[in-house]
């Protein structure tokens, strides 16, 4: 290839074709001179590299089939894999539960499928044909890994109109793997009632709860109707949660959060105990500089492969409390090696329908950047997966997020005001405002008033990542779209979560979980939810606004146990309610 | 349409957008604001101690020159009772650094601090001209970074100072988290979040603009007039950094927090303790007596590698075992003065002459 100048000699415009070694087309396996592909640094021949592909994936997933020996040192807060010892023969892999696969129809997905139907079912279908040959250690003759798999598939078409529905061709292209089940899932399932009925098999819907302020507050569901859901479309819920993000990297990180929910949510429905994803090398990468850029530094580790545990109320989904492994089995496979197997080996790859995304996201950026990189140094995405495998977790866990459900890292509020201040609440003094504003805290609209309850807020329930995802805006927005309209609508799983921390209506206080109401609201000076309800989940405090007789003096007053108690006024039919409960 | 009242005080008319927040708020919230963090940042992690003396690492850029203005400035209002001095390496780079530390000496008069300049051809008898001149352009930010960083200690120790600030910013430190993931080094990207840094002979070493946005410096320097000098460094910078610096920039375009978004991550995560196991342990270097991890420190071997015209023995494995198999370093050969650390913060700083 030439440079294109006229006026430069061609043998000097040529540019010097890279040198492969002495021996360009010797197998760096077999010896052979029928080497046909390199590979950073090395040559393979198209034997060899089929094997070396299948081996590298193999590595990757077999030490991870297998429970632990003891599942609590595998916890959700804890969430680094362990990996079991590795089995010698696939006879000694059995996992505890069924397999789902996540399919986008990409390249490493298509890949990814054939290789675990090739290796770890194919052998089983051509035995239920094959009578009994070998003995029963022979590959033939092994029961299967795991009992039944799924692949599950999460339309995209949702987010825009311009996107096409690929569902049926993705069905189609599954369809050539009989051992595998379709299950399609489409990303307003996310906001779907139905959806989330048929998960979990309850009839019982999580607390419709909105974002409604750009501080996260929450609005509370009516009393009357607690568990109504006015989400009946989720098509337009899911998009009008995707327009009031506010950048472009908002609207990246949440789709890839959800489809993650997603498919964890169906493959815990399907009791499945891995879910495997044809994350490679490269996109690793790009995860992982992703994932860092967005302050995912905390859960850095989760990238490369996590275990994830529902929520402690997880509906009785039994096997093993519902623990999935997420296992990337091509991690350390590049893009090429991918790309050149799937040639050879005539898999077929659908190919993803890209989301249109207006403006540069961080994300895509990362892409960018990374493949980029790639071309002139190659190096550059193993040295980054390899890097990150050696971090770890720093400071303490604060819960789960109830948004992205990955670990959440304490203090990350405190953090975000101590090095950039939004407001002067709190400030002994301003120099430049004069003694009298600046003694007394300049008002905030989040301030709440006496006879109002102090909102609930979504912020402290967040980790860092998500609570960027919605609060962080970009150079040229001025103010937040996030609490337009009517608020914003989470996901169930989110909705599902901060259930545990609404109060409850004031009959069925005590069945509220008060410890945890109490220990998450806040409103300065409250414990509990401010209605009468105290933190210790105990109901109705002995002398609670509006039972003592005295409801109209609102005023806070600290009990022998230091907990504030704060009163207000109550309506005359909540009164009623109150005390019918203390009738005969 | 109205002009906007600052975001902040509510009363005056806002005259700039934060980098950091994206708020509109006016000129002397943004000053507020900006200090306090800083003050914030310092007493977070408890960096001082009333009475210490503090060298302001001191280039004449913009970083060094807010940071001495900030410095001076909450000395005074927040009482740190801290004796601040401003220390300048002169790298000997002609129609760079001798401009800037004209600068320097300005700024010396200014906030009314002493100053000490040390230069590389006192120290190592080397100039960055002279090795550019026998190294070329590559490579050699390698020997300007690994000389400043001995300089600055060794400069620190001859004030008697117990501490060094130096001007590194949040870009700073998220282009080094990028860079030092991209590149593998585990070691690096284990410390460079750190906001203070000892060696077990060298001087406590921090950084007090760690969450301070690049942008939100040039705007102080800008707002306050303060007195800097701006020209990049005549030769050329580092390619590596070069490529994590501008896919920085697009990711701050993108979305602002970024910059602060990878500092967070860099400080959530640590290098596990397995792998830490497997790293060097500090040593002293047998020549100088400066911190090392092998016998040798990297300022010697670079030094020993441009002596004995063998300037690459302290880039590469390969010259590096060249050098060795060439024999031992000649008796005459030009070394690095030992490192002798103060013992006592203070006692050292009557004998030495600063210019004030």
């Amino acid at each position: 290839m030439t440079c294109g100048n006229p006026n430069v000699d061609e043998q000097d415009a040529l540019m010097p074709r890279r040198t492969i070694g002495k021996h360009a087309n010797m197998c760096v396996k077999c010896k052979e001179p029928t080497g046909r592909v390199f590979i950073r640094h090395s040559v393979y021949c198209k034997d060899c590299f089929s094997i070396h592909v299948v081996q590298k994936c193999r590595r990757c997933l077999d030490p991870h089939i297998n429970p632990t020996p003891s599942p609590s040192t595998s916890t959700s807060t804890n969430p680094k894999m362990k990996p079991t010892k590795t089995p010698k023969r696939t006879a000694d892999l059995r996992a505890s539960g069924n397999l789902v696969l996540g399919y986008s129809g990409g390249l490493g997905s298509a890949v990814l499928l054939e290789i675990i139907d090739k290796w770890y079912f194919k052998s089983i279908s051509e035995r239920d044909g094959g009578g009994d040959k070998g003995g029963k250690r022979h590959p033939r003759n092994l029961s299967k890994v795991w009992e039944k798999a799924y692949v599950c598939y999460v339309e995209m078409s949702g987010v825009d109109d311009t996107i096409r529905d690929t569902t049926e061709e993705i069905r189609e292209a599954v369809s050539r793997y009989p051992m595998f089940e379709f299950v399609p899932l489409r990303l307003e399932d996310a906001f779907d009632p139905a959806w989330w009925a048929r998960i979990t098999g309850s009839a019982t819907l999580p607390a419709d709860l909105r974002i409604i302020s750009p501080e996260l507050d929450l609005s509370l569901p009516s009393s009357s109707s607690p568990s109504s859901s006015p989400t009946t479309n989720p098509l337009a819920t899911l998009r009008t949660y995707l327009t009031s993000l506010p950048t472009t990297t908002a609207l990246y990180t949440s789709l890839t959060h959800l489809t993650r929910l997603l498919l964890l949510h169906t493959a815990r429905s399907l009791s499945a105990s891995h879910l495997l994803l044809g994350t490679n090398l490269t996109g690793l990468s790009v995860n992982l500089i992703d994932g860092i850029a967005v302050g995912g530094g905390f859960v850095v580790r989760e990238e490369a492969g996590e275990v994830w545990q529902p929520n402690a109320d997880g509906k009785g989904q039994g096997r093993d409390g519902g623990e999935i492994r997420v296992v990337r089995p091509l991690r350390e496979l590049g893009m090429k090696e991918c790309a050149v197997w799937a040639w050879w080996e005539g898999v077929g790859v659908v190919g993803e329908e890209s989301v249109p995304l207006k403006g540069a996201s961080i994300g895509r950026l990362t892409k960018d950047f990374i493949i980029g990189l790639e071309k002139d140094y190659p190096s550059t995405v193993s040295a980054i997966a390899r890097t990150c495998g050696k971090l770890a977790p720093k400071g303490s866990n604060g819960g789960k997020c109830v948004l992205c459900e990955r670990p959440a890292q304490s203090g990350v509020q405190a953090w975000k005001d101590r090095i950039s201040i939004r407001e002067f609440d709190g400030i002994e003094s301003v120099p430049h405002i004069s003694t009298s504003t600046s003694a007394s805290p300049l008002p905030t609209p989040s301030t709440p008033s006496p006879d109002s309850d102090p909102p609930l807020s979504l912020s402290p329930h967040l980790c860092y990542v998500c609570h960027t995802t919605l609060t962080s805006r970009s150079s040229r927005s001025t103010a937040s779209s996030i609490a337009g309209g009517e608020g914003l609508v989470l996901p169930l799983w989110a909705r599902e979560a901060m259930g545990r921390f609404v109060p409850a209506p004031l009959g069925d206080a005590g069945a509220a979980g008060g410890d945890e109401t109490g220990a998450h609201r806040n409103g300065a000076g409250v414990n509990g939810d401010g209605a009468g309800v105290n933190g210790d989940g105990a109901g109705v405090n002995g002398d609670g606004a509006g039972v003592n007789g005295d409801g109209d003096e609102m005023k806070s007053h600290v009990n022998g146990d230091g907990e504030v108690l704060v009163r207000r006024k109550v309506g005359e039919d909540e009164m009623r309610e109150r005390v019918g409960a203390f009738l005969l | 349409m109205a002009p906007k009242s600052c975001a902040l005080c509510k009363k005056a008319r806002a005259m700039l957008k934060r980098p950091k927040t994206g708020q509109q708020i006016c000129r002397d919230c943004f000053f507020f604001v900006f200090e306090t963090e800083v003050h914030n940042t310092i007493t977070e992690a408890k960096l001082f101690s009333p009475g210490d003396r503090v060298a302001i690492g001191a280039s004449g850029g913009k970083d060094s020159t807010v940071l001495a203005h900030v410095m001076k400035t909450l000395n005074e209002r927040y009482n740190y009772r801290l004796e601040l001095f401003l220390l300048s390496i002169d790298e000997g780079i002609t129609g760079y650094r001798d401009d800037s530390l004209e600068t320097v000496k300005r700024n010396q008069q200014q906030y009314d601090m002493p100053l000490k300049i040390l230069s590389y051809d006192e120290l190592y008898g080397w100039t960055m001209d002279a090795i550019v001149e026998q190294i070329g352009r590559k490579n050699n930010c390698t020997f300007c970074g690994v000389f400043r960083r001995q300089a600055l200690d060794r400069g620190a120790n001859m004030l008697g100072v117990d501490h060094i600030v130096t001007g590194h910013n949040a870009d700073d430190i998220a282009e080094t988290v990028l860079m030092n993931i991209m590149r593998g080094d585990i070691a690096r990207l284990g410390r460079c979040t750190s906001i203070v840094t000892q060696g077990e002979d060298t001087i406590r070493r921090s950084k007090p603009f760690k969450y301070a946005y690049e942008k939100e410096i040039v705007m102080y320097a800008y707002f306050k007039k303060l007195d800097y000098f701006s020209t990049e460094c005549i030769y050329s910078p580092d390619a590596y950094r070069g490529h994590a610096r501008a896919f920085l920039k697009d990711l701050e375009a993108a979305r602002p927090s970024a910059i602060i978004d990878i500092v967070h991550s860099g400080e959530a995560f640590e290098v596990r303790e397995e792998v830490k196991a497997t790293q060097k342990l500090q040593q002293t270097c047998q020549r100088c007596g400066y911190m090392s991890s092998n016998t040798l420190c990297k300022a010697c071997t670079l030094l020993e590698g441009l002596e004995r015209g063998m300037a690459d023995a302290g880039i590469t494995d390969r010259a590096r075992k060249r050098l060795e198999a060439e024999g031992p370093a000649p008796e005459n050969l030009r070394t690095i003065p030992f490192f002798r650390p103060t013992t006592t913060p203070g006692s050292a700083a009557s004998t030495v002459e600063v210019a004030i």
